[in-house]
């Protein structure tokens, strides 16, 4: 029973406990909602801002934030489209759009570390340079007719199940163990929590931010090379405006923005979230048009409920170790006795 | 030479740009230099411009609000629904929609102030509401989304492009709201409450002042600013649409950081940010004329983004620690 409590008391158990909620509520309007077949749709369709959300996550961990990974996702994708298109390789367009993510990432991380801009001001210049880039390299025209080896990627079935999925999932839980189990992997989440402390623990915290603004970039690559798999091909506005959808998926899922706190899990979850939405309404027969306004509610929603909690919880327990101090501890069991 | 060493480096310099922006792109086209197309170009960054004011206030309290862009369509849309769909006179309509930009805002400023949610996801989760709201308003209207609503009468397109004195309105509007977040920010207690509570809202709050109500009051201004800017762009454009400047969000942002006010609060003016703006608005219809295309200027605006926020944070960092520890007045850094 203890045991549930605590699992109760994670903040991804109870955006998980969210999401099986949506998926009853909608399934019990509509029983056509509860088959594998929609389930594995909406997990498919969201793969893509599962990839984005884990990237973003480290980033979020480290207290900083990365707003240029639409412009990320769009130009890695068009300059490996046009490579497929020209007749390169597969291997080769993917190393290339993983190189793009990396170097972006890393120019980012520079200039957070190095030239100490604000990670949000010098992400929001990156996107719309990276964007403005991307019209110049495609000279604004969309990269279409990719080959269809490469479109079958996203088609791949081992076992009756999405390759891509089975390998995003894999991904998703070899970070989460890296990030939260090993030495290094803790680093990040150390930096976002209290950066003095971290600095003073022998953590190397500008190389970690740089790391993690690297890792975001790559995942941004990856999450295009999917975009284009799946869509087959890419307009110049491809990932327009997905970093608001990604950010608030991580926040659902319980990253906080201010750092130290989440997991990449959590993101997951509200990635889906964020994704599923849009077919429960299909399902509920509620126009589309309503799409946002119920994102935007349910974030604020639960971002509020959320902090509320939080901060119960914290003026709970800061009484509790109070009282412990000013009392000793005979009295507190006194205390306990008279209270019983 | 006194008169000089009174007015901040950093607008010094934006002065400067600002000089040579104009020189420049009219030695690439003389046309830039017609003093009619400079004030008429005023309507196209209007509403960046003011927005920036009240955004800059809401900076220095150490918050931040990206939900002015979705504002400025949600105030569109009412417009023209208030006032085309239900009938109203348009000046009600106008009146109660920029009422209910100030509402948007009023939300923002409760769940941050009060509810202590980090103004990036508060206003996040605003973006997509209020733009939420505007859709799902055209879409119960069965209004088509595409043309948006059109048809509104003569006197409402005035506002745009009329003329008091031979000044263009938006110039007019465009002073008006500047003096009065200047006035609000450098001249008031209020103003000076702003910059304490972005510089240590801990201290602020001990000090007596009532940080939350100055914090959500930031919000409503800004709020009311984005529904001002809306009612200005649904009659330059002459019809209301949803999607009205969703694209506003990083010239905002860019027009107050480019004007010097950190983005970690406590410090910043309405100056810089009045100046950015004309430096950016400039820097697109120079552009335009010069015959570059529309879709490059954000190669410019964002470089000139990272330019500024790296010399900004290197050169002014470290001496206004230098400056905090040797003068306790350093209040006076901020009254630009």
């Amino acid at each position: 029973m203890s045991k549930f409590k605590t699992l109760m008391k994670k903040r991804e158990f109870r955006t998980l406990f969210f999401l099986v909620a949506i998926f009853i509520i909608v399934g019990l309007v509509n029983s056509d909602f509860l088959t594998i077949g929609t389930i594995q749709n909406s997990l498919k369709s969201s793969l893509l801002y599962i990839v984005l959300a884990v990237g973003l996550t480290v980033v979020l961990l480290t207290g900083n934030i990365d707003i240029s990974v639409g412009g990320t996702l769009g130009l890695s994708a068009a300059v490996s489209g046009l490579l497929l298109k020209n007749g390169g390789s597969i291997f080769v367009s993917i190393v290339v759009a993983i190189l793009i993510g990396a170097i972006i990432g890393l120019i980012n991380g520079l200039g957070v570390t190095k030239l100490k801009i604000s990670s949000f001001i010098m992400t929001l210049g990156m996107l719309e340079i990276t964007r403005v880039i991307q019209v110049i390299y495609t000279d604004g025209q969309w990269v279409e007719n990719l080959p269809a080896g490469f479109k079958q990627l996203s088609q791949m079935n081992v076992l009756g199940f999405n390759l891509l999925l089975i390998i995003v999932m894999a991904g998703v839980i070899i970070v989460h163990l890296f990030l939260t189990r090993s030495r290094k992997g803790r680093y990040f989440s150390a930096i976002g929590d209290n950066v003095d402390g971290a600095i003073l623990l022998g953590v190397p915290v500008q190389r970690y931010v740089t790391y993690s603004f690297i890792a975001s970039g790559v995942c941004a690559a990856l999450a295009g090379l999917i975009f284009a798999s799946q869509i087959g091909f890419i307009s110049t506005t491809a990932g327009l405006g997905i970093e608001m959808t990604v950010i608030a998926a991580s926040v659902l899922g319980g990253v906080s923005l201010s750092g130290g706190v989440g997991t990449v899990i959590g993101a997951t979850i509200g990635a889906v979230i964020m994704i599923s939405i849009n077919s429960a309404l299909i399902y509920m027969k509620i126009p589309a048009f309503w799409n946002d306004a119920i994102s935007g509610l349910l974030l604020i929603t639960i971002v509020v409920t959320d902090a509320v909690l939080s901060r119960r919880a914290d003026k709970r327990t800061k009484k509790e170790r109070l009282k412990a101090r000013v009392l000793h501890q005979e009295e507190v069991s006194i205390n306990h006795a008279h209270a019983k | 030479m006194l008169m000089l060493s009174r007015i901040p480096k950093w607008n010094l310099g934006l002065i400067v740009v600002l000089i040579l922006e104009i020189i420049i792109f009219g030695l690439i086209n003389p046309r830039f230099w017609n003093i009619s197309i400079l004030l008429n170009s005023f309507n196209d960054f209007i509403g960046i411009a003011i927005i920036g004011f009240f955004v800059t206030l809401v900076m220095i309290t150490g918050g931040i609000d990206i939900s002015g862009g979705s504002i400025i369509g949600l105030t569109s849309v009412v417009i023209g629904i208030l006032s085309q769909a239900i009938g109203l006179n348009i000046w009600i309509s106008i009146i109660l929609a920029i009422v209910a930009a100030g509402l948007c805002g009023l939300l923002n400023g409760i769940l941050i102030a009060y509810g202590r949610v980090q103004a990036m996801v508060v206003t996040l989760g605003g973006l997509l509401l209020y733009s939420g709201i505007a859709i799902v308003l055209v879409g119960v209207s069965g209004v088509s989304a595409y043309e948006g609503i059109s048809g509104f009468p003569g006197s409402f397109s005035n506002l745009a492009y009329g003329t008091v004195f031979g000044i263009p309105s938006s110039i007019i509007l465009f002073i008006v709201l500047f003096i009065i977040a200047y006035v609000l920010l450098h001249f008031t207690k209020y103003g000076r409450y702003i910059f304490l509570t972005g510089i240590n809202q801990n201290a602020a709050d001990y000090a007596g002042i009532n940080t939350k109500k100055i914090i959500a009051s930031t919000y409503v201004l800004s709020g009311l600013s984005a529904g001002i800017a809306g009612t200005m762009l649904t009659s330059y454009l002459g019809s209301a649409r949803a999607d009205f400047g969703s694209e506003y969000l990083m010239s905002i942002l860019t027009v107050v950081v480019l004007g010097g006010t950190l983005i970690t609060g406590g410090k910043g003016g309405i100056i810089g940010t009045a100046l950015a703006s004309i430096i950016v608005g400039f820097l697109r219809v120079g552009m335009q004329m010069g015959g570059v295309s529309t879709q490059y200027i954000g190669l410019a605006t964002g470089l000139l983004l990272i330019i500024s926020v790296a010399l900004l944070s290197i050169s002014s960092s470290t001496k206004e620690n230098m400056k905090k520890l040797l003068r306790p007045k350093f209040m006076k850094e901020g009254n630009v």
